[in-house]
């Protein structure tokens, strides 16, 4: 069997007495597109940061290409190849385009104190390279922005991809993205759905939150829906969209949006349009 | 003032600057800490004992005030970093305090107790000082936009996010506070040399407080907001002296928070610069860009969701 890029086995949080994530098992080979789904409050996003370590998981296991990183600090497990960005936009306040994606570059830059006070020839090669390389990542998820200006001052979906491009300059093999496409349009969700397919063909293993689920279908070769913490269905995203169980938990029973017809047919009283 | 006060200022503002310095160099890195203040102290007090008996070319000084103030920088952090922010504020606080207990109670051989110290004077001089703070601020300069400078930048934001960078907050805040420890033990010793004689009250919360200040209102976002800080702030109190009488401490408070509510990142605010910057480049009219929304709309943006 060839090694998972994320192997998440009976992962389990509360919070108080909120089973926030329930015995959750999600296995991603490498080279995957891997959407997690699910109605707001599912426990997606709990589960990604428990994989880049931002929480502690109460039980279960993950290991990241064998590697168990459950208990590990998310620095050590970025170091270990993950790298995500988040559902509320987290920029540094104060730093241009350039300098937060260069920011992002921090363990391949091998320059030392010594070195940056000096100004030696090492430090300069290895600033116009950094430089150079956070232009380029900027380039592939598409920001047409300045590089001087200040990332928070950008649109929303430039912000998003500064964010993308940030997480890409720590060299990631595996990289989480919290609804990468929220507050962008058709025509931009569809570009970000490219870079995933290019991202993949250069090896990387995406595991995205996603609410768009014609970028969903389109892009994601597997999915896996939570609903109240625990795992719904997981498979192709077509197939697990037709599931009756995944159907319920995005709009409710069939049973309960009857009652909730006769309900409204009735406030509206007799005589209402 | 006579010319004989300005320059006694005017070393003092230099002085405070570097200190203010210290400060600004463990809060780049998101700690906000007074142990410079004690490191100084240590450096002064070993300087003049050991100057005292043994005898200590002025570079030597220097040179033991930063190693002294590196290695208790080090010693601090190792000890505390592990602090939430508000507790090691307060612990570093205590540092000072307690520098001021020591200093009265080891044998008077040593710090002279309550009556204080005698300390040389050889490095009183404004070549030593200007020296001294073009060399510091080459050096914060340099690290700005440095590995440690982007990374220290990264973890005052929002150290959650720069460990996902596999950004190792304690180990930035260490060297941050190793990088502190320095120039405040090189602030110490200068300090003494300009004073030639140390108490237990020249390195104590006055001080702290007035550096401290400095750096907030000066800006702690950049390297040269500290020196501009520490000039204004030492300076200020002294013209206002003549006009103003026993009122030159309003002025100053009234000014703190004027500056305080309407630069609240300084004088030399960086981000500032930048944002006006922005603008020009936005198409006219100063609409958001065509790519999406104004960033600064809070409201979620419309889009296509499942979930009702």
């Amino acid at each position: 069997m060839t090694e998972l890029a994320v192997d998440i086995v009976g992962l389990t949080k509360a919070f108080g007495g909120l089973k926030a994530v329930d015995d959750v098992t999600i296995q991603v080979p490498p080279r995957r597109i891997h959407g997690i789904l699910g109605p707001n409050g599912a426990g997606k996003t709990t589960v990604l940061n428990m994989v880049s370590g931002f929480i502690q998981a109460d039980t279960g296991r993950i290991d990241v290409f064998g590697d168990d990183v459950t208990r590990l600090k998310p620095f050590q497990i970025a170091r270990r190849g993950v790298a995500r960005t988040y559902q509320n936009i987290r920029l540094f306040p104060g730093l241009t385009v350039l300098e937060t994606v260069v920011a992002g570059a921090y363990m391949q830059r091998s320059s030392t104190i010594a070195g940056a006070i000096l100004m030696s020839p090492t430090e300069r090669r290895e600033r116009r390279e950094m430089r150079e390389r956070a232009a380029d990542l900027l380039d592939k998820v598409g920001c047409r922005a300045p590089h001087s200006a200040l990332a928070e001052t950008l649109s929303y979906g430039d912000q998003r991809r500064v964010e993308i491009a940030r997480a890409l300059a720590t060299s990631p093999k595996v990289l989480l993205l919290d609804e990468p496409t929220a507050g962008m349009n058709d025509v931009e969700s569809e570009e970000v759905g490219r870079l995933l397919v290019e991202l993949r063909e250069l090896g990387l293993t995406l595991i995205l939150i996603e609410h768009n689920m014609r970028l969903v279908e389109e892009f994601c070769e597997t999915v896996s829906v939570m609903n109240s913490g625990a795992l719904l269905a997981e498979g192709a995203p077509t197939w697990c969209l037709e599931q009756d169980e995944v159907k319920e938990a995005y709009f409710g029973k069939r049973s309960d949006a009857a009652r909730i017809a006769t309900l409204r047919r009735a406030r509206r009283g007799p005589g209402g349009s | 003032m006579s010319t004989t006060a300005w320059m006694i200022t005017l070393q003092f503002a230099g002085v405070n600057a570097l200190f203010a310095l210290a400060i600004y160099a463990s809060l780049w890195t998101g700690v906000l800490s007074l142990a410079p203040v004690f490191f100084g102290a240590v450096s002064a007090f070993t300087f003049g004992y050991v100057a005292g008996t043994l005898g200590l070319s002025p570079f030597l000084g220097l040179l033991l005030g930063a190693v002294l103030g590196a290695g208790l920088g080090a010693l601090t952090a190792g000890l505390l970093i592990r602090l939430d922010s508000h507790y090691l504020a307060m612990a570093t606080i205590a540092m000072v305090l307690i520098g001021r207990v020591l200093i009265l109670n080891l044998p008077a051989e040593y710090t002279g107790g309550a009556t204080g110290t005698l300390v040389p004077g050889d490095l009183g001089t404004w070549a030593w000082l200007i020296g001294t703070l073009v060399v510091a601020a080459y050096v914060m300069a340099r690290l700005a936009g440095s590995r440690f400078g982007l990374a220290a930048d990264a973890v005052r934001e929002d150290p959650a996010v720069a460990e996902t960078l596999a950004i190792s907050p304690r180990r930035i805040q260490f060297i941050g506070m190793i990088i502190s420890g320095a120039l405040g033990g090189v602030a110490g010793i200068l300090q003494s040399s300009f004073l030639q004689y140390i108490g237990p009250d020249t390195f104590y919360t006055h001080l702290g407080f007035v550096t401290l200040a400095a750096v907030v209102l000066g800006g702690a976002f950049h390297w040269l907001g500290p020196i501009v800080g520490a000039i204004v702030f030492t300076i200020l109190p002294e013209l206002l002296r003549e006009p103003m009488g026993e009122y030159d401490r309003v002025v100053t408070g009234v000014l703190l928070v004027l500056i305080i509510i309407y630069m609240p990142r300084g004088l030399v605010d960086v981000r500032r610069l930048r944002l006006v910057r922005s603008r020009w480049w936005r198409p006219k009219g100063g609409g958001p860009e065509p790519g999406g929304p104004d960033p600064r709309d809070p409201q979620p943006v419309v889009r296509a969701e499942v979930v009702s």
